[in-house]
């Protein structure tokens, strides 16, 4: 199934000014109780650990189907790349996004994870905001380099996808300046 | 003063458009009380003990008599006709009605002013020198740079949930009137091999921990200074404690990482986004500093006869004004002066809307339309010219204006306490009137001297009594009010003040000293008096000031002479508790 069939639940994430349903499920080898070794199966939509990854990149990069991984907010992201800072940038391959997690939308840390993401590492893929993610919140976030964005219950997509451009300038250089492209209504 | 290109207003405009739908969404239910909470801050809008109050932003201190007439205007229709300057040079109004915020944000918006970051744990407002551009003591003027500061930081949006609240100052003169040594960052500008740069001290602050700024930084050239900031933030923002408000400022991660640690990951990261897009272009600060107006001075000023001598010899009340409340200016025929909000029994940096608008026709005549808020809670016309200084002083006079204390004890720097705060253990308000009214004789006043005494209702140290050269503390002890009372604080110019001694750091701050067990509230008066008698004794002569003698004597002769006092001491502290709390 795809994300554009809108599953079960209405419309719950923004995707570079689309509306879509987030259908992606963690993959958590403790909570079903599966071999350590173990890895989702090859199919759309699964996200592993940061922990999962690093123990088992080679394989995951093997997949028909990239899985995202999740990020906590006091995860070491150097995890992601097995190389030194200097190659870094070529070894993110086989990632399908990397979701950075708000427990709270007060934890500002991930919108400095997506800054070294974008600018350290240089990931130029997908980085969705799952969590506490607010309507109020995706506007700084798509500037810190958020494409994607999981929004809370009581939150509607639509009004975030406005909300994203709430701000047309802006005054820091390195951060990007937001305008989105938004679908014919 | 810097005027608004198109932009800033468009972004503040943006704002009121933002705020006024999340203020919509919280009024019909679809915002939770946790998630409006955090926006309400981030424009300055808490909720207080009888209402919400809005704090009004105004960066790094400077004014224009539009903007005056226009607190005045919101102070008379959505608050009670007055207002209150807070001690990072804004301005609080403590009844406006939340539904009403949106459109007090909007008829702010159109005299280029908001209350964006004035709270909340993000970046807050930058402060600088009340003198800045006019001291004759000035190195480099820190204006331009206090400027890009703001524009920097403001919605910054790597920045906005940080661990806890963020503050920095600039000073770029020889006296640090900043008080840098006590701010998250504080940058001193100075100027090496020909290149005007920042000394960047970090991790100072007041509150439940204060401590001074450690130099991580003994020079950042001026292109650098906002990559540097940058670095700086990004490694408080990921590593900053966020288990414990009371651990999450950033003096806690320089203290646990030492400073020397710090400045290293604070370098690795700069050494990344060094010469990014974020460096200083030329044509940058040449764009902003363009967008300041500054005063077109008369030349012949400098030969005018102000006569000032001669009526300060005839009038001793406009010789103690001249003496105290007048301040030396670069500009020849010029002066800067304080109007001061502290007049006895008139809360500590309250105006009221009349007094706003009359100061406000007094800046257009005698001060290029533009004034300051200092941290000390005080207004400043910064560009008088000095002929008409003894015509200024009589029309501040009727105002109520021209009490000559600036500097004195009397010129006391409180927070709004109990009375409104929700956060405060006690009042301060009634304290402060209490002092004043004791030391009313302004012979006596003025025979004691320079000393900045200063009286925050709580730990959380608004009122900046740790660096009070007396400070007094609201505790809570048991449900009643305490009050701690320090020595020896001092917000800049101590030993060492470029950095040597280990004790005093910072621009030379310092934390005051304990000086034993609390007291009573009505016990404040004498304590004070007695300190002051000590030193009176113990003075070397009318140079040494107070926080000298501390300095030199230590505080055991002060402790010694309050606890001594038998209605002073531990015991009598202790039964006039217990006697209160047996309902005596």
């Amino acid at each position: 199934m795809s994300e554009q069939d809108g599953g079960s639940g209405g419309p719950n994430m923004l995707r570079d000014g689309q509306v879509l349903r987030d259908e992606t499920r963690l993959f958590d080898p403790q909570g079903a109780q599966l071999d350590a070794a173990s890895t989702p199966p090859d199919e759309p939509g699964w996200v592993v650990t940061l922990s999962t990854w690093a123990a088992r990149r080679e394989a995951f990069r093997s997949r028909q189907h990239p899985v995202g991984v999740q990020v906590q907010p006091d995860d070491d992201i150097s995890g992601l790349s097995s190389a030194d800072s200097g190659i870094r940038q070529a070894d993110l391959h086989g990632i399908a996004f990397v979701a950075i997690i708000f427990p709270v939308y007060t934890d500002g840390r991930g919108f400095s994870l997506a800054q070294r993401l974008r600018h350290e590492y240089g990931w130029h893929g997908e980085i969705r905001a799952v969590g506490d993610v607010l309507i109020d919140t995706v506007h700084y976030l798509a500037r810190c380099g958020f494409n994607s964005f999981v929004l809370k219950e009581g939150h509607d997509p639509h009004k975030a996808l406005h909300a994203v451009s709430a701000f047309t300038r802006a005054y820091q250089r390195s951060y990007a300046v937001v305008s989105v492209k938004r679908p014919p209504s | 003063m810097y005027m608004y290109d198109e932009i800033d207003q468009q972004l503040v405009e943006q704002r009121v458009v933002q705020f006024a739908d999340q203020t919509r969404r919280y009024l019909a239910g679809e915002l939770t009380e946790d998630e409006f909470r955090t926006l309400r801050l981030q424009n300055g809008l808490y909720i207080q003990r009888h209402a919400p109050m809005l704090r009004v932003a105004i960066p790094y201190g400077m004014l224009n008599t539009s903007q005056l007439r226009m607190l005045a205007h919101v102070a008379r229709r959505w608050d009670r006709g007055y207002g209150h300057f807070s001690t990072r040079q804004n301005i609080q109004f403590n009844w406006p009605r939340l539904e009403d915020v949106p459109s007090i944000l909007a008829e702010l918006a159109t005299v280029q002013m908001h209350a964006i970051q004035t709270s909340g744990n993000c970046i807050r407002n930058t402060t600088t020198d009340h003198l800045a551009g006019i001291a004759p003591d000035e190195v480099i003027n820190p204006l331009v740079w206090c400027e890009l500061i703001r524009q920097w930081s403001m919605l910054h949006p790597e920045f906005a949930f940080l661990p806890r609240k963020f503050k920095i100052a600039v000073s770029g003169a020889l006296t640090d009137r900043a008080a840098v040594g006590v701010h998250d960052i504080g940058l001193q500008a100075v100027e090496q091999d020909a290149q005007i740069g920042f000394r960047v001290w970090v991790g100072g602050g007041m509150g439940r921990t204060p401590i001074v700024g450690k130099l991580i930084n003994a020079f950042v050239a001026w292109p650098h200074l906002l990559t540097y900031l940058q670095a700086t933030l990004r490694v408080y923002n990921l590593h900053g404690r966020r288990d414990n408000k009371y651990k999450a400022r950033i003096k806690i991660l320089v203290r646990d990482l030492t400073p020397e640690v710090f400045a290293e990951q604070v370098d690795k990261e700069w050494q990344r986004i060094k010469d990014g897009p974020d460096t200083i272009a030329e044509t940058h600060v040449a764009h902003i500093a363009a967008r300041f107006t500054w005063p077109s001075y008369d030349p012949g000023a400098a030969d005018a006869d102000d006569q000032c001598e001669s009526h300060a010899s005839t009038d001793p009340a406009f010789a103690r004004w001249m003496r105290k409340n007048v301040h030396g200016h670069r500009q020849p025929g010029y002066a800067a002066v304080t109007l001061s909000l502290k007049k006895t029994g008139v809360a500590p940096g309250d105006i009221t809307a009349d007094q706003m608008d009359a100061v406000a026709d007094l800046a257009d005549r005698h001060g290029f339309g533009e004034l300051r808020v200092s941290h000390e809670q005080n207004l400043i016309l910064a560009d008088v010219r000095r002929d008409q200084l003894f015509r200024l002083w009589r029309e501040l006079d009727v105002l109520g204006l021209a009490t000559p204390n600036v500097g004195l004890l009397t010129n006391i720097i409180s927070c709004p306490g109990g009375d409104f705060c929700s956060l405060a253990n006690a009042v301060s308000i009634p304290i402060v009137k209490a002092i004043q009214e004791r030391f009313e004789d302004l012979d006596h006043l003025f025979d004691i001297g320079d000393l900045d005494l200063n009286v925050s209702g709580c730990i959380n140290a608004c009122g900046h009594h740790h660096v009070g050269h007396i400070g007094v503390l609201g505790v809570d002890k048991g449900g009643q009010e305490w009050y701690q009372v320090t020595i020896g604080g001092r917000q800049s110019g101590g030993a060492g003040a470029s950095g040597g001694s280990s004790t005093v750091r910072g621009g030379g701050a310092a934390i005051g000293r304990i000086i034993g067990p609390s007291f009573a509230r009505d016990q404040i008066p004498d304590v004070i008096e007695r300190l002051v008698n000590t030193y009176l004794a113990h003075r070397d002569s009318e140079v040494e000031r107070f926080v000298d003698v501390v300095d030199r004597l230590g505080i055991d002769v002060f402790k010694t002479a309050v606890y001594d006092d038998p209605h002073l001491s531990h015991a009598s502290a202790g039964r006039a508790m217990r006697l209160e709390a047996a309902g005596e």
